[in-house]
């Protein structure tokens, strides 16, 4: 026997209200707090110095300083402009293993440099210090500040999905509004943005436009490709030949770097990074920013060494970017689209000849032009193997 | 029309087998219907799933991230290598008396791909299927990790120490030790072992070779005093005559002797004669399936044929005749063939016997062969173990006067007929050591298991013939705490310094470059010989012979049989058992009997007949039981059982595969015997076995699919066995128009005549397109996945049939029948002819499989990667290092086939482009041909006049699979031409 079922849309939606109660008690502060009181205690210090100093390095504590508090210059968050000042994080995790004498002389006697200018005037008491220095190893140990929770698109969703529940419940059984059309509205509306919703994310699905993620190290391509005129290949030098344009070795920033120790906005930090790279033999773990699904094969060499296309031109800006960022969707569309739009070398590449009626139809008839897509660019197995 | 059958159901009932087959077709789909649903009264959970599964869907669309990868650059990046661009280098691969010069492909640090080096005067850029699958033996779970000492992990230092202790003690009190090596050809490793020999003199070197060719060694130390094998020249006889050699499948070196031997019968480039080959044997080997004669003989038997063979060949000749059994073949008329083609013949055997090789050596020289087709310019050295020197050792070892052994790359305990013995023995020893790369049985007795490095992981030098020599070079750093056997010995020398790398190079600059004069510079010598991975050095031998023993070897010789025997060989894939925990070898079905992951009895068709046998009964042989296969053209009166099954401890894909058979084999006048005689035979009544029979696989319906003349009738006609083609292009008219290929139009073309039916491409495929093992039972389930299959079709009579070879992958059809059908579009046509497959687009319908009239499409039935149901290679990280990253990998629900190795194809473009050049003829090679040690598969541009393919395509014996369908198939089959009298 079959048994047959007319289920009404709110047994539909009684499980997404459940998933919503355990999603917000999960993302919830209180559990947030519980984990940093486990951590509570470094070094035989107590929560309190801790706290002491997370308010002096956050600058709340209720006497005046005369200087600016940290937290203005060395980020807890990352943010989306690039902040040159190394951040609160990369500074907990540098001095971690260091004592304190080793802290204070960096920030009470930085030298010469950026750093130097800042700090110059700094007055700040030893006891005060410390507890930064506290504040600061148990924030390496219990990782980056998580940043506050904001409203996403599933709760969104989910809320609209009340919206239907409750406009169908009002249409069949509560009937108290006196007008329908309300119901009806409000059902339709929420039930076509729900339809919007899924179809764009659908779409983007998978897709990364934009994506700027923070690096190990704050390079910035505006520095180096925009003010110092760095060309890319000299960086990513396999882009000619190979199908990947290539990370550049850590060795090759030294070519430079060797020389160059201090940066003008980032000072010493960062370029510090590299150096240590290169002498602890540990290679720079970046994030990766265009990341194509394993079934795309995708080369390099034939646009950039034979097509002869610019860097820019997926690749966006570059020179002016002091965040790198995914510039393109890296969509099938887009490269079909371009294919179909873009014209090969027909005449000046040697390989070309093969096309010979082709060659011969450039002469006698209206073929101008020969595009990508012409040559079969958009065939499935062009990419897909 | 000759009538072909693939199997004897066929053969009896063409259309009862065809609807069996729907059947079982229909019961495999609903079984799998029934698995997925499990109860029936369940409709109400699965809705609750579905429900769950679109929340869960919903919420991922509505917050998911992409996971963060990271981008690791090199620290400092080696010069040569561009990240995702290959690195080739030439190595060698060597092992149970296989060699091959092979190139090796490595990918971003990892080696993925074996190819033949073409620079190799013996494998001339050939592989054979064991070589194509060593890759994946790098990547073996099985593989020791560490050093250990009575199962325990330990150091290298403390082992290096308490053994340098135990060796010395035993060589104060003048104790044997036996260093048991398989056939040893490295000049170096040589070397360090008479060094060795030195510091310790009770050690004493014992070759031993699990499959020996100890008769021929010891035939031809009487005959020449040379311990070799001499060098047949295949390509340089009209008429070879093979008692049981297989040496296109498993005898000495075969890849080198399937290249001369398929140049000799080619039919291209004006070329118009051939050689012709006769074979007596028992079992259907893959060289009896390429005879034009064949006879099917017993094992016993062979000893009186080639006595008859000699004395008709000697009463010619004017020499004296030698008496001794009888002939039960009459070979008159093959004696005046070979009388007719002197000095352009070939006789040669399998078999181990002394007396059997000293006629075959004495017909040779009658026949004046020696110094023509037969050099001993420069003789063969990949087998040097003499029995003799083997049962000394198992005799004094059982003796318990041996009171050390070092074991390498030996199994004696699971392959030699006294295996249990020598176990026992061993476990009695004072000091037992083991080399042993991976798991086996010997190892796992031996105290001290002291790994060597992978082939492909470390240094060697090899000396195949003599003064043609060879290198292989690391590949890839060391994946495991192993270290070479020869810096082994070097260290309990008390050398603590040399590495075995140094150790050659200083061998070769006081040897091999001592004796050139062309490079004065070594390191440019050593450089260039590394490169190019191997270096001849010219010989000129005077091997004279001498009629030694050849009176007395007819009384020797053993009389026909009346018993049945069993004849026991080696197969393609498995050989010797030594690489059982492969699993690409294991799935490559036999190319005869298409069975694959166990051995079996093959009996003759009369036998079954008689005793009521089918496929998959069970008989006894001596007690073991073993499932019955029905092989046609197996001998009367024999039964043929594979060696190299049945391993104990092996690893987790070869353990208890099959049965051990090596027990079976028996010493005869002091040499190793591989049949036995009057085995006792028994059937089981009403039990079966089943077997991974791929056999009646993708059946032709009787239609010409594989096309074959003589030569006789195509000196007549070059289209001969061909009309067919003729005849269906002038019917073909179709309403769609013609497709035009602007560019490129890839072909391929496969010359029936130089296809041998290795399944060397089957591997070499497997290897560049990642395909999956699926297991024994989803083998049975016909869901075979491998791309490229090679089809045998038989004809004529069972007792005695003759065979076609033909190997079947995408035919890349102009007019596909698969493309119109997908509803999906994930098969299209591409501009360049290719039937493409896109697997992201593919929703598995298989409609396309449906349509496909050759049946080459393979669905994805289950994710076979990372699938702990699938157990293989590709479950985990190790085994998948071997995966091609140009390849995608397949998941569960799509279809997948043969793509004419699109990403060769696309790779070979790009260097064109980027060159601004046109790409030349034969520049790109797809996997199946790169490797063909046949030379049977062409692959080229249709668009190019000029290409080779093209010339192929307009040969007269050039033909379609089902032609008639109007398909437009872009690969192109040659006629076979047989060369019967």
């Amino acid at each position: 026997m079959k048994l047959k079922f007319s289920v009404s849309p709110a047994f539909g939606y009684l499980p997404m209200a459940v998933f919503l109660a355990l999603f917000l008690f999960v993302n919830s502060p209180v559990l947030a707090e519980s984990v940093e009181n486990q951590h509570g205690a470094v070094d035989g210090h107590s929560h309190r110095d801790i706290k002491r100093g997370e308010r002096f390095f956050k600058g709340l504590l209720p006497h005046k300083l005369e200087h600016q508090a940290c937290v203005s210059c060395h980020n807890l968050t990352p943010t989306d402009t690039l902040n040159w000042n190394p951040s609160a994080i990369a500074i907990a995790e540098k001095y971690l293993d260091k004592d304190f004498a080793a802290f204070n002389n960096a920030v009470m006697n930085p030298g010469v440099g950026m750093l130097a200018q800042v700090h110059k005037d700094f007055k700040i008491e030893e006891e005060d210090l410390k507890t930064v220095k506290v504040y600061l190893d148990n924030l390496a140990m219990t990782g980056p500040v998580p940043q506050n929770m904001t409203i996403n698109n599933l709760l969104l969703f989910l809320f609209l999905g009340l919206l239907i529940t409750w406009a169908l419940l009002e249409l069949i059984f509560f009937r108290k509004i006196r007008y329908r059309f309300i119901p009806v509205l409000i059902f339709l509306g929420a039930f076509g943005y729900q339809a919007k919703m899924l179809v764009d994310e659908g779409i983007k699905l998978g897709r990364s436009e934009g994506y700027a993620p923070d690096q190990p190290i704050k390079f910035s391509h505006k520095v180096h490709v925009g003010e110092n005129g760095i060309d890319c290949k000299y960086c990513h030098h396999t882009v000619e030949q190979g199908k990947s344009a290539g990370i550049p070795a850590t060795n090759l920033c030294m070519n430079c770097h060797v020389l160059i120790r201090e940066g003008t906005n980032s000072g010493k930090f960062e370029i510090a990074k590299i150096v240590e790279a290169v002498e602890k033999e540990e290679p720079v773990e970046w994030v990766r920013l265009h990341n194509l699904p394993d079934h795309v094969f995708f080369s390099h060499a034939i646009h950039v060494g034979v097509a002869k296309i610019d860097c820019q031109q997926c690749h966006g800006d570059v020179e002016e970017m002091d965040i790198m960022e995914q510039h393109a969707d890296l969509s099938m569309g887009w490269c079909v689209n371009c294919h179909r739009d873009t014209e090969v070398q027909f005449t000046e590449n040697g390989y070309y000849e093969t096309f010979v009626k082709m060659h011969e139809e450039m002469g006698i008839e209206d073929l101008k032009k020969v595009t990508a897509a012409d040559l079969g660019a958009n065939d499935c197995m062009r990419c897909h193997y | 029309m000759k009538t072909y059958w693939r199997s004897l159901e066929e053969l009896e009932d063409p259309k009862a087998l065809r609807i069996k087959e729907a059947r079982e077709e229909a019961k495999q789909k609903s079984l799998l219907y029934k698995e997925s649903k499990g109860s029936e009264n369940n409709s109400r959970r699965d809705f609750l799933r579905t429900l769950g599964f679109s929340l869960a869907a919903a919420s991922i669309v509505a917050s998911c991230k992409k996971p963060v990868e990271k981008a690791i650059p090199y620290l400092v990046k080696p010069e040569e290598i561009i990240p995702g661009q290959a690195s080739y280098y030439a190595s060698s691969y060597f092992d149970a008396g296989d060699y091959c010069s092979v190139v090796v492909k490595v990918r971003d640090g990892r080696p993925i791909k074996i190819e033949g080096n073409e620079l190799s005067p013996i494998s001339q850029q050939g592989t054979s299927a064991r070589v194509q699958a060593s890759i994946l033996n790098l990547y073996d779970g099985a593989r020791y990790k560490g050093p250990r000492f009575k199962g325990k992990k330990t150091s290298w230092d403390d082992a290096d120490k308490a053994i340098a202790t135990a060796l010395k003690s035993l060589a104060d009190k003048n104790e044997p030790v036996v260093l048991l090596a398989s056939s040893l050809i490295s000049p170096s490793t040589k070397s360090v072992i008479d060094q060795f020999i030195e510091a310790y003199p009770n050690v004493k070197l014992v070759q031993y070779d699990s499959v020996s060719a100890s008769g021929m060694l010891s035939a031809n130390l009487k005959s020449f005093g040379q311990r070799a094998i001499p060098d047949y020249r295949f390509d340089q006889s009209n008429v070879v005559v093979s008692f049981g050699a297989d040496f296109l499948g498993t005898w000495l070196s075969p890849v080198e002797y399937t290249k001369h031997y398929t140049s000799k019968r080619k039919l291209d480039e004006g070329q118009r004669d051939m050689l012709r080959h006769y074979q007596f044997e028992s079992a259907m080997s893959l060289t009896g399936s390429n005879a034009d004669v064949r006879f099917p003989i017993k094992p016993s038997e062979e000893g009186g044929i080639v006595l008859a063979l000699y004395n008709a060949i000697a009463k010619a000749k004017g020499a004296s005749a030698i008496s001794g059994p009888k002939s039960a073949v009459d070979v008159s008329d093959l004696a005046e063939e070979l009388l007719a083609n002197q000095g352009q013949s070939i006789v040669v055997s399998g078999s181990n016997d002394e007396h059997i090789q000293l006629l075959v050596n004495g017909i040779n020289q009658l026949l004046g062969n020696y110094g023509k087709s037969i050099s001993w310019n420069s003789p063969l050295l990949t087998k040097q173990g003499l029995d003799a020197e083997m049962n000394e050792f198992v005799t004094d070892l059982k003796a318990g006067k041996v009171k050390g052994l070092l074991a390498w790359g030996v199994n004696p305990v699971y392959d030699h007929p006294e295996g249990m013995a020598i176990e026992t023995a061993i476990r009695n020893l004072e000091l037992s050591v083991s080399f042993a790369e991976r798991k086996d049985e010997t190892a796992n007795l031996c105290q001290y298991i002291l790994p060597e490095p992978n082939y492909l992981e470390s240094w060697n030098d090899h000396e195949p013939k003599l003064g043609s020599y060879s290198l292989a070079q690391p590949t890839i750093q060391k994946l495991f705490d192993s270290r070479n056997v020869q810096e082994s010995l070097l260290r309990w020398m008390g050398d603590a310094e040399t590495t075995y790398a140094d150790l050659i190079k200083k061998y070769w600059e006081a040897h091999q470059f001592t004796g050139q004069t062309a490079l004065t510079d070594f390191r440019l010598f050593w450089n260039t010989a590394l490169q190019k991975g191997v270096y001849e050095q010219q010989q000129n031998a005077e091997v004279a012979y001498s009629d030694h023993g050849l009176s007395a070897a007819g009384t020797g010789l053993k009389s026909a049989g009346k018993g049945t025997e069993v004849v026991l060989y080696e197969t393609i894939a498995i050989g010797n058992g030594k690489y059982a925990n492969n699993p690409w070898l294991q799935e490559l079905p036999d190319p005869m009997a298409k069975i694959s992951w166990d051995n079996y009895a093959s009996v003759p068709v009369a036998y079954a007949e008689e005793n009521g046998l089918s496929n998959e009964s069970v008989i006894t042989v001596n007690g073991l039981e073993l499932p019955v296969f029905i092989q046609p053209g197996q001998a009367a009166g024999t039964i043929a059982v594979a060696l190299g099954y049945g391993r104990s401890y092996a690893g987790k894909v070869g353990d208890e595969v099959g049965k051990n058979m090596f027990s079976y084999v028996s010493h005869v006048n002091g040499a190793r015997q591989y049949y036995m005689e009057n085995a006792d035979v028994a059937v089981v009544e009403g039990k079966t076995f089943p077997l991974a029979l791929s056999q009646t696989h993708h059946s032709m319906e009787g239609r010409p699919i594989a096309r074959e003349t003589n030569l006789d009738e195509y000196l007549k006609n070059p289209a001969a066995g061909n009309e067919w083609h003729k005849k269906s292009e002038s019917h073909h008219v179709s309403l769609y128009e013609k497709p035009e290929f602007k560019g490129h139009h890839w072909g391929m073309a496969i010359d029936l005549n130089s296809c041998t039916g290795c399944g060397n491409c089957a591997i070499s495929c497997q290897a560049e397109n990642n395909v999956q093992v699926i297991g024994k039972e989803q083998v049975r389930n016909r869901r075979i996945m491998h791309w490229i299959r090679v089809d045998r079709y038989y004809s004529g009579d069972p007792a005695n049939p003759e065979v076609s070879n033909q190997p079947v992958m995408c035919q890349h059809c102009d007019n596909a029948p698969c493309e119109n059908v997908c509803p999906v579009a994930a098969t299209p046509h591409s501009e360049e002819g290719l039937n493409q497959m896109a697997y992201n687009r593919c929703v598995g319908t298989k409609y396309c499989i449906n349509n496909c009239p050759y049946r080459v499409r393979r669905f994805n039935w289950f994710r076979y990667v990372n699938n702990d149901q699938f157990d293989y290679n590709a479950n985990n990280d190790l085994g998948r290092m071997v995966l091609n990253p140009d390849v995608t990998v397949r998941s569960r629900g799509v279809v997948e086939k043969c793509s004419m190795c699109v990403q060769r194809i696309q790779e070979k473009k790009q260097e064109a482009k980027l060159a601004g050049r046109m790409i030349e003829d034969g520049e790109i090679k797809t996997a199946c041909q790169q490797s063909c040690p046949g030379n049977a598969i062409v692959f080229g541009d249709l668009n190019n006049p000029e290409s080779k393919i093209s010339k192929l395509f307009k040969d007269e014996r050039n033909y379609h699979l089902l032609e008639e369908l109007h398909t437009l198939p872009s690969v192109g089959y040659l006629t076979k031409v047989r060369n019967k009298a």
